[in-house]
């Protein structure tokens, strides 16, 4: 694993996904559905 | 991790990635290598991309040396040397586009090879004459698959906001980049891109989409962030979309003046036929008479007339001129013919680059990067004195100042009686220059250096000196 020494900028980086076409785009609708489920899964537990 | 030896002297600009360093010694260019440093070179310097890119002059020239002559890295690498090291700000519009387009090159071609560039910085950059070289070799590093390329923020600061401000705006860049060594925000572009101006080519994705995540996922970790990437399934094939993107942008963006008052100054200045053959001698027989110089200094070069005569004796002519459209046309003049001696650029002598970055001396000012063999000074004196109101000794100065020991100057004195004196006169209040002589020209000159030559050119306007400078 190679550490970066630049703060690469997590907006930077999901903007390359949609920036990259299609392709690019499928894969950023997929992290935020994925973001999305994670956040209703955590919920209950949270309240419990 | 530092060098200690004897006549090492690290680089003020070369800190920011601690896993290897750039150190000078001499006029030898020397980079120490950490453990991790140095496995990355072993993995690249066994790569066809990187001796591709070697044997087409597009990276600096490297080779392993002795790591002894840098106590406590565990390897060292000798760089050719940069004649002239400038920066992004002192670059015209066709040069920041042809640094840019050479730095996603090298990216385009690492990428499928399993490298990539740690960073996306226009100061990764130089040049050899009017051709750019990508010179941070420390950059280069394995590929982790399923990850953006992390240089992409600093490549949209410090290489695409300036390119998109200058060709869908008209403004200059160069004062935006001199004022900030880390570029340009995205937030800050998004205020000037607004309404109809937020369609414009590469606005919409990479300046207010990006401006929009940033602000949004600021809180983010960006390891997090990559192992959210890298499992949504982002790959190699999308990081080469992105960057063949990115070259398809750049090649669309041009901008070019229609014209300005330097681009046509070459035609409607005042010399006669004669003036100019005898000039033109005169400057050649004081570059030759340096006896090969390594490097010329033309200030106030505009369309490159005697940079091109000077660059017959010398190795390396630095022209520069304030107006970024005469340094620009005349870049793309000498990229098109492949020219490897004249390095064209933007600059006011009347307010010369500054230090800049951390400490004031990250990027070095141009009077310390300044020490010619030869200057030349042709018809600029009275543009100084005259139309800046310096006094014509700090002139002679600033000038001298930018010569070796026992360098040349080649300066020309306009006289108060020329015609274009007499423009720059008519501008100012009477009597406001009553220095502004010939006698006390001369008398300025020999009082800190030893005139060699001069010569009065046939219109009896125009003195040319020839002037060597003492250790």
């Amino acid at each position: 694993m190679h550490l970066a020494y630049l703060d690469a900028g997590s907006g930077s980086l999901i903007v390359q996904a949609v920036v990259g076409g299609v392709a690019g785009a499928a894969v950023a609708a997929k992290l935020y559905w994925r973001r999305l489920v994670d956040r209703f899964r955590r919920q209950p537990t949270d309240r419990g | 991790m530092t060098s200690s030896h004897l006549g090492t002297r690290a680089d003020p600009g070369s800190f920011r990635d601690p896993t290897n360093r750039v150190f000078h010694d001499g006029d030898q260019v020397l980079r120490g290598l950490d453990p991790q440093a140095a496995r990355d070179w072993a993995a690249l310097a066994a790569s066809a991309f990187f001796a591709g890119l070697l044997a087409e002059g597009k990276v600096c020239g490297t080779a392993q040396v002795d790591p002894a002559v840098l106590p406590g890295w565990t390897a060292v690498l000798r760089h050719e040397r940069i004649p002239f090291v400038s920066h992004p700000y002192e670059w015209s519009f066709g040069m920041l586009r042809d640094a840019a387009l050479l730095h996603l090159e090298i990216l385009r071609r690492a990428l499928p090879a399993g490298f990539s560039t740690k960073d996306g910085s226009a100061y990764n950059l130089q040049w050899r004459g009017a051709t750019p070289i990508f010179i941070d070799i420390g950059s280069f590093t394995p590929l982790t698959d399923g990850e953006p390329w992390a240089g992409y923020r600093q490549f949209c600061q410090t290489l695409l906001y300036p390119l998109l401000l200058q060709a869908h705006l008209g403004l200059d860049f160069q004062p935006w980049l001199r004022s900030r060594v880390d570029g340009i925000e995205p937030d800050q572009m998004r205020r000037l891109f607004r309404g109809a101006r937020r369609l414009l080519p590469g606005v919409p994705t990479h300046v207010h989409l990006h401006g929009a995540m940033q602000r949004r996922h600021a809180g983010a970790s960006s390891a997090d962030v990559r192992a959210q990437l890298r499992s949504a399934g982002y790959s190699r094939e999308l990081a080469l979309a992105t960057v063949r993107g990115l070259e398809r942008l750049i090649r669309r963006l041009d901008h070019r003046e229609e014209s300005s008052h330097w681009v046509d100054y070459q035609r409607t200045c005042s010399y006669t036929a004669p003036d100019r053959v005898e000039k033109e001698r005169f400057v050649e027989t004081a570059v030759q008479a340096a006896g090969g110089p390594r490097l010329v200094l033309d200030l106030g070069a505009n369309d490159g007339r005697y940079a091109r005569i000077a660059a017959r004796h010398a190795a390396v002519v630095v022209a520069v001129e304030q107006d970024p459209a005469v340094v620009d046309t005349l870049y793309r003049t000498l990229r098109a013919e492949g020219d490897q001696r004249i390095l064209p650029l933007v600059m006011d002598l009347a307010d010369p680059s500054p230090g800049g970055g951390w400490g004031g001396v990250e990027r070095a000012g141009f009077t310390t990067r300044a020490r010619a063999d030869v200057v030349l000074a042709l018809a600029v004196v009275h543009h100084l004195a005259i139309g800046r109101n310096v006094p014509l000794g700090q002139v002679v100065d600033q000038l001298l100042g930018c010569l070796r020991p026992n360098g040349r100057l080649v300066v020309e004195f306009v006289h108060p009686e020329d015609p274009m004196a007499r423009r720059l006169l008519a501008n100012k209040p009477d009597g406001i220059f009553p220095e502004y002589r010939r006698d006390v020209f001369e008398r300025l000159l020999a009082a800190r250096c030893r005139v060699e030559r001069q010569r009065e050119l046939p219109s009896g306007t125009r003195t040319l000196y020839q002037v060597v400078v003492g250790d």
